[in-house]
C-alpha cells in the first residue's frame, strides 16, 4: 500500500537509548478510481489550478482543493477516501523522496575524493585530477566520477515504523529520511 | 518554535517527567542510572548547572564539577532522558548570565558562585 506524505521534520525519544525519528503526515486523498488495487488518487498541494485539472475534479466529482493526481497501490476497492487501515499495523515502511539539490557540485563533494594540499606552492587543490589512461584506451572510462549536478534525485530508504496516529495522519518512523522538511514524497508498507 | 505534530509527539512523553525548576548556576544533584551487563545502579552526579539548551525532548543541561586532582568535569544530559532518575536542586546561585562557560577560567575561590533565596 502506497501513500503520499509530506515530511514534517525530526525529533527523538527519550528512552535510555534515545531513538532519532522522523514525523511524516500523510496526506488525505480521494481514490477516483480503481483496477486490480492500483488507484488513481488526487491529493491537494498548493493552489494550482488549470482547466484540465478542473475538467478531471467534475469528473471524480472532487471538490477544489483536490488539484494533484497520482498513481498509488491502494487497499481501497472503490472509489472515496483514501483507506488508512494498513498503515495502523505496519512495521516497516520503505519511503521514496528527492534528496536536497544541491546543483553543480565538485568531485570532493559528490564523490568524497580526496582533493590536494591547499597551500605551499601546490596547484593541486579541489579539481578532479587526470581522467584517462594513455594512448589506449584513448578515451574516458565509461562511468567516471566527475563533477556535476548532485542531489535532487530519487532515493529510498527502508525505516521501522515508530507510531501512526490516525487522528491526525502523523506516522512516526525510526531514522531519517532523505529531502528536505515539507517536501512530498511517498510511502509504501512493506511489511 | 517547533512544528505543532513535532511539538506534541514531544509533549506526549514528557507529559509524565516531573522537573523541577532551576537555572545556570544552581547547584544539582543527578541520579543516573548506570547499566553495566545486566545488573543496573544509580550513580549521583553534583555539580553546577553552567547551560540549559534546546526545547521538548532534545533539551539539555551541561552540569560541571570539579573532579579528583582538580580537574574540570562536564557531562551533558538530556533532562528528560529515561537514564536520569531524579534532578535535585540542592543551591540557588546568583549569577548574571545564562550560559557560565567563563567558569572554565576560572579555578578555586573565584570559581565559587553566591547562593541567593529565591522564593
Amino acid at each position: 500500500m502506497e501513500y503520499i506524505v509530506e515530511k514534517i521534520g525530526m525529533s527523538r525519544t527519550i528512552g535510555a537509548t534515545s531513538k532519532v525519528v522522523t514525523l511524516l503526515k500523510v496526506k488525505e486523498a480521494k481514490v477516483c478510481e480503481v483496477n486490480d488495487g492500483v488507484a488513481l488518487v488526487a491529493y491537494s498541494e498548493g493552489k494550482s489550478m488549470n482547466k484540465p485539472v478542473e475538467g478531471q475534479q467534475k469528473k471524480y466529482n472532487l471538490s477544489a482543493e483536490f488539484n494533484k493526481f497520482a498513481t498509488l497501490e491502494v487497499s481501497n476497492t472503490e472509489a472515496g477516501d483514501l483507506d488508512m487501515a494498513p498503515l495502523a499495523n505496519a512495521q516497516t515502511v520503505k519511503s521514496s523522496f528527492n534528496t536536497k539539490g544541491r546543483g553543480f557540485t565538485g568531485v570532493m563533494k559528490r564523490w568524497n575524493f580526496a582533493g590536494g594540499p591547499g597551500a605551499h606552492g601546490h596547484r593541486f587543490h579541489r579539481t578532479s585530477g587526470s581522467i584517462g589512461n594513455r594512448e589506449w584506451p584513448g578515451k574516458v572510462q565509461k562511468g567516471r566520477k566527475m563533477s556535476g549536478q548532485y542531489g535532487n534525485e530519487q532515493v529510498t530508504v527502508k525505516n521501522e515504523v515508530m507510531s501512526f496516529d490516525a487522528e491526525n495522519g502523523v506516522l512516526v518512523v525510526v531514522g531519517s529520511i532523505p529531502g528536505a522538511n515539507g517536501a512530498l514524497g511517498r510511502v509504501k508498507v512493506v511489511k | 518554535m517547533k512544528n505543532k505534530y513535532i511539538a506534541s509527539f514531544e509533549q506526549a512523553q514528557i507529559a509524565g517527567k516531573n522537573i523541577p525548576e532551576f537555572r545556570a548556576g544552581d547547584t544539582l544533584r543527578l541520579a543516573v542510572t548506570i547499566t553495566e551487563g545486566e545488573k543496573s545502579r544509580v550513580q549521583n552526579y553534583e555539580g553546577i548547572c553552567i547551560s540549559i539548551r534546546g526545547e521538548g525532548t532534545g533539551k539539555t543541561i551541561t552540569v560541571r564539577k570539579i573532579g579528583a586532582n582538580g580537574v574540570g568535569i562536564e557531562r551533558v544530559f538530556p533532562i528528560y532522558s529515561d537514564s536520569l532518575e531524579k534532578i535535585e536542586v540542592l543551591r540557588r546561585g546568583r549569577v548574571r548570565r545564562a550560559k557560565l562557560f567563563y567558569l572554565r577560567d576560572l579555578a578555586g575561590k573565584a570559581a565559587r558562585i553566591k547562593e541567593i533565596r529565591r522564593k
